[in-house]
């Protein structure tokens, strides 16, 4: 009988770990799927339309009509909202980070955290539309910027949603540091803020990059909150205020209306396959400085 | 001695202690602003969308249908599908998520499997939402020729949630203690028993508050569907339940759409009013998740977390 017994329950672990093993596997499988079937139909631009590799990344000009799908603009546009997100919501989540490990006592810290997740949860179209209604009518109205759409009304859309990402992972690189360095300086006579300048920032240094390269990769690949305020104009920038474009917004732009096996279509999966390459550039990244940490 | 010396002389080369305590409290202080900066922030961001959007949550908004061309349209078929695809959603990502979840944390043992397990997650995590879109649209359009339809966009949904829920289930897990594991192998209990009848039922209100976090992620999702869901409803049949030949064009879809490419003259009155509702639906998923994840927690362990 225990026999019996002890063969059925043997049974199911074998299957139960098979089960286990599938679901795993299907996450490999659809991420392999994922960069094939992309890489496949994202080089239709260079294999099938002939079109040169070095145009689709260099030049400007982005014309379908003559053959001449050049992506610089995009790039450009997503590089320089990137930057400008990043430089804002940068410093300023990495800051609120070192408040919430350091600082804030645990009243403050019950209203923050659900604060910030919160702001995770509201949709990016959400923000698009703060943007619309609240910053560019506002942009409009004090600078020179004639409709108020722009790099900047996308840039600060932007460093304010990657600011959940920077926050919750430069506080998890503070907290992971071992008390000891901050009870060291602490006893050596340093104050708080010496402490944290000069101890425990340079220790977390690997964590906040981590903190800060998922905080790119957000702003690299969100989509509609900016292409809502970004002015979707093929140029490049010409000042904080112009309108622009980037790789993201000028897929959801053109893609609606791009008919199948165009080259219109095939250059805007080259420009998702860009996307997805610089995500796992960014993915590399990030494990290069979780490595250097341990 | 000798490794703290250089420590202990620069901090006393920063000049005297009162200027230190000085700076130390300016540097906190403005901490400080920054940290109420975003609360405040987040406030002033609810206050306006319900100073916006009140006046537009009328019954024949929430529950009427949306019009092409005329003012009155509604928004209740895309609060319906919003809700069937976040359902069909769940139905593939709870299950395969939790067990991938389950497989790394408890079974998998350094190797080739588990480091390729993980890159593919991390990378799946760091997919831009567009991107995934597009890749649904040629796998189940181009493909498997679906039309835009809600079983399409509910798939693509699911690859690019599994990771965050993977991640949820793998931190719930941890955050059991090892002597449960132990005590339950002691009695006897095989690993899957183990699993299933103690780690689990530990693990649960974590779980359940990571999930309908996802939950109300999945409710705002947008530039994954675009092009896997479709941007509109079914003239006559805008409730279908049908799963892969009519569109199903969800709330927040609905809002970018009517904001950038349709012709109604009231696009105002209708952005405001969905983007009030789905803010108040990102609110609700919030509560949910920690009032649920509280009472299992208490439920299952007994515990008060």
């Amino acid at each position: 009988m225990i026999a019996l017994q002890a063969r059925r329950s043997h049974r199911v672990e074998r299957i139960a770990l098979l089960g286990l093993r599938i679901a795993a596997a299907i996450v490999i499988l659809a991420m392999a799927s994922l960069l094939l079937y992309l890489a496949f139909e994202g080089t239709k631009t260079f294999f099938v339309d002939r079109f040169s590799l070095f145009a689709f990344l260099f030049s400007p000009t982005f014309a379908v009509d003559s053959n001449h799908p050049g992506a610089a603009v995009f790039i450009v546009g997503t590089l320089a909202v990137t930057v400008f997100a990043i430089a804002i919501g940068g410093p300023f989540g990495i800051a609120v980070g070192i408040f919430l490990a350091e600082i804030a006592p645990t009243r403050m810290t019950h209203v923050l955290k659900p604060a910030i997740e919160v702001m995770v949860g509201i949709p990016s179209v959400v923000y698009g539309w703060l943007g619309l209604t609240l910053l560019v009518p506002l942009i409009r109205t004090h600078t020179t910027s004639p409709s108020g759409f722009g790099l900047a009304a996308a840039g600060i859309v932007l460093s304010i949603m990657i600011l959940p990402t920077v926050i919750t992972l430069s506080e998890d690189a503070f907290r992971s540091l071992p008390t000891s360095l901050k009870e060291g300086s602490l006893a050596l006579g340093a104050t708080r803020w010496q402490t944290i300048t000069r101890v425990l920032l340079p220790s977390a240094a690997s964590g906040l990059a981590v903190a800060l390269i998922l905080g790119i990769a957000r702003a690299v690949g969100e989509t509609l909150a900016i292409q809502m305020v970004i002015g979707n104009a093929t140029q490049f920038p010409a000042g904080i205020f112009a309108p622009t474009a980037s790789l993201t917004t000028e897929i959801v732009t053109d893609m609606p209306g791009a008919t199948q096996g165009t080259l219109l279509e095939h250059a805007l999966f080259s420009m998702a396959f860009l996307l997805l390459l610089i995500a796992m550039v960014l993915i590399v990244l990030v494990r290069l400085a979780l490595r250097r940490r341990s | 001695m000798a490794v703290t010396a250089p420590s202990a002389r620069s901090v006393a080369a920063t000049g005297s202690v009162r200027a230190r305590k000085i700076t130390n409290a300016v540097a906190t202080v403005i901490l400080w602003v920054m940290a109420s900066s975003i609360i405040v922030m987040l406030a002033l961001f609810v206050l306006y969308m319900v100073y916006l959007g009140w006046h537009a949550l009328t019954p024949a908004f929430l529950f009427g249908t949306p019009k092409e061309t005329s003012a009155g349209g509604g928004i209740g078929p895309e609060i319906f599908n919003s809700f069937y695809i976040l359902v069909l959603t769940l139905f593939f990502t709870v299950p395969t998520a939790v067990a991938a979840g389950v497989y790394l944390q408890e079974y998998a043992r350094p190797g080739t499997f588990r480091s390729a397990v993980q890159f593919s997650a991390e990378s799946l995590a760091t997919i831009p939402s567009i991107v995934m879109g597009l890749f649904g649209l040629l796998v189940f359009v181009y493909l498997f020729r679906w039309h835009f339809s809600a079983l399409g966009g509910a798939l693509t949904l699911t690859l690019l949630n599994l990771p965050a829920l993977m991640r949820v289930t793998q931190e719930a897990l941890s955050s059991v203690p090892d002597t449960l594991r132990e005590a339950s192998m002691a009695l006897g209990g095989t690993k899957w028993q183990t699993i299933t009848r103690v780690v689990l039922p530990s693990a649960i209100g974590r779980l359940t508050t990571g999930i309908v976090l996802i939950a109300g992620r999945i409710f705002g999702e947008t530039a994954a569907l675009i092009f896997t869901a479709g941007l509109s409803v079914p003239y006559n049949n805008p409730y279908a339940l049908d799963l892969i030949n009519l569109p199903h064009e969800t709330l927040a879809v609905h809002l970018w759409y009517t904001h950038s490419e349709s012709i109604v003259p009231d696009v105002d009155r209708i952005g405001n009013g969905s983007a009030l509702v789905l803010l108040i639906m990102v609110l609700l998923f919030n509560v949910a998740a920690r009032v649920l994840g509280r009472q299992l927690t208490k439920r299952f362990t007994g515990r008060v977390s």
